[in-house]
């Protein structure tokens, strides 16, 4: 026999992502879904913006990966506290994932919750996990045709960082491009070119940063 | 890519559906996939095929029906539609990127045939 559905397949991801949005949000954390393609430089960005502003909010870390805990050693050096989960093979961190992962953090002594998804630039941007706010890096050194073919991560994400500036003069990349394709996806989207070796444009990225999650 | 997590969560949806109405297996399921979601459909079949094998839902088709995009342009008003995969949101009319989605977000089961 037939039987007629109308169930958006989904659906019980998005609804736990609400689920962990009244989580976050009774336990008073900002949580940042932090995204970008493999070896962008996601771990770089966390470890300087975690130093930069540890001694005014409390910081913690959710660490997604395909395998190993590599990353997640570099933040415990820090001294914030850090959960790592292992997708095993999934190109992206769902829902359900983050509501296991943020129980054993104590979300209750934290201000800020970063978590750092898995390297891809298409299918994290696909699956709601409960976040306020996406953040998502292009370095340089992948281009500058990413925003067109990439459109949907630069349409949700609320701030773009564009890395690796210290490399501008040897790379032919026009960054202007990236810049104004990322605003014609999304004219809301805010722009810092910096970059995590040299420290770069750091400081106005923090600086943003915290006036908006406070 | 995610269709291995999208395969899972239909045959979840379709088998739990089957275990609270009592049916023993599924012969079809009739998918609905919106060219915008990125969603490769020949990923999803073969996700589909690998992950049904313990299931109630082991000799089950799947049938993929695929929508365009289409959108409205909110510089020129127009309307537009797309067959192309994972497009540029862009209004072929006036080249804006001011549009609003009217269909190609959907990723919906709309049938099974059941037993
Ligand atoms: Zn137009």
């Amino acid at each position: 026999m037939k039987v007629k559905l109308t169930t958006k397949i989904l659906d019980a991801n998005d609804r736990i992502a609400e689920e962990n949005k009244r989580m976050f949000k009774d336990a008073g954390v900002y949580v940042i879904n932090l995204m970008s393609s493999p070896g962008a430089g996601k771990t770089s960005l966390l470890e300087k913006t975690i130093s930069a502003i540890k001694d005014k909010v409390k910081v913690g870390v959710i660490e997604g990966d395909i395998t190993g805990t590599n990353d997640a050693e570099r933040i415990e050096r820090l001294g914030v506290p850090v959960v790592q989960i292992n997708t095993e093979g999934a190109c992206h961190l769902d829902a359900n994932m983050i509501a296991e992962a943020a129980r054993e953090l104590p979300l209750k002594d934290l201000d800020v919750l970063f978590i750092e998804n898995v390297g891809n630039l298409v299918c994290p941007a696909e699956f709601k996990v409960g976040e306020d706010m996406k953040v998502m890096i292009l370095s340089i050194t992948e281009g500058d045709d990413k925003p067109l073919k990439y459109p949907l991560m630069f349409q949700e994400s609320s701030v773009l960082l564009i890395n690796k500036i210290d490399l501008k003069d040897l790379l032919d990349v026009n960054i202007e491009k990236i810049k104004k394709d990322a605003q014609f996806l999304n004219p809301k989207i805010k722009i810092f070119e910096i970059s995590c070796k040299t420290g770069q444009g750091i400081n106005e990225w923090t600086s943003w940063l915290l006036t908006n999650i406070s | 890519m995610h269709e291995a997590s999208i395969a899972y969560e239909l045959l979840n949806i379709a088998v739990n559906e089957c275990h609270k109405n009592g049916y023993k297996s599924i012969d079809s399921i009739k998918v609905v996939v919106g060219r915008a979601t990125g969603v490769m459909t020949d990923a999803l079949l073969f996700a589909f095929n690998v992950l049904k094998k313990d299931t109630i839902a082991k000799n089950a088709k799947l049938i993929i029906e695929e929508l365009p995009v289409r959108g409205v342009c909110k510089d020129c008003g127009k309307e537009f539609e797309s067959n192309e995969n994972y497009i540029i949101f862009e209004c072929p009319n006036c080249g804006s990127f001011s549009v609003n989605l009217l269909s190609g977000k959907e990723l919906n089961i709309t049938e099974m045939e059941v037993s």
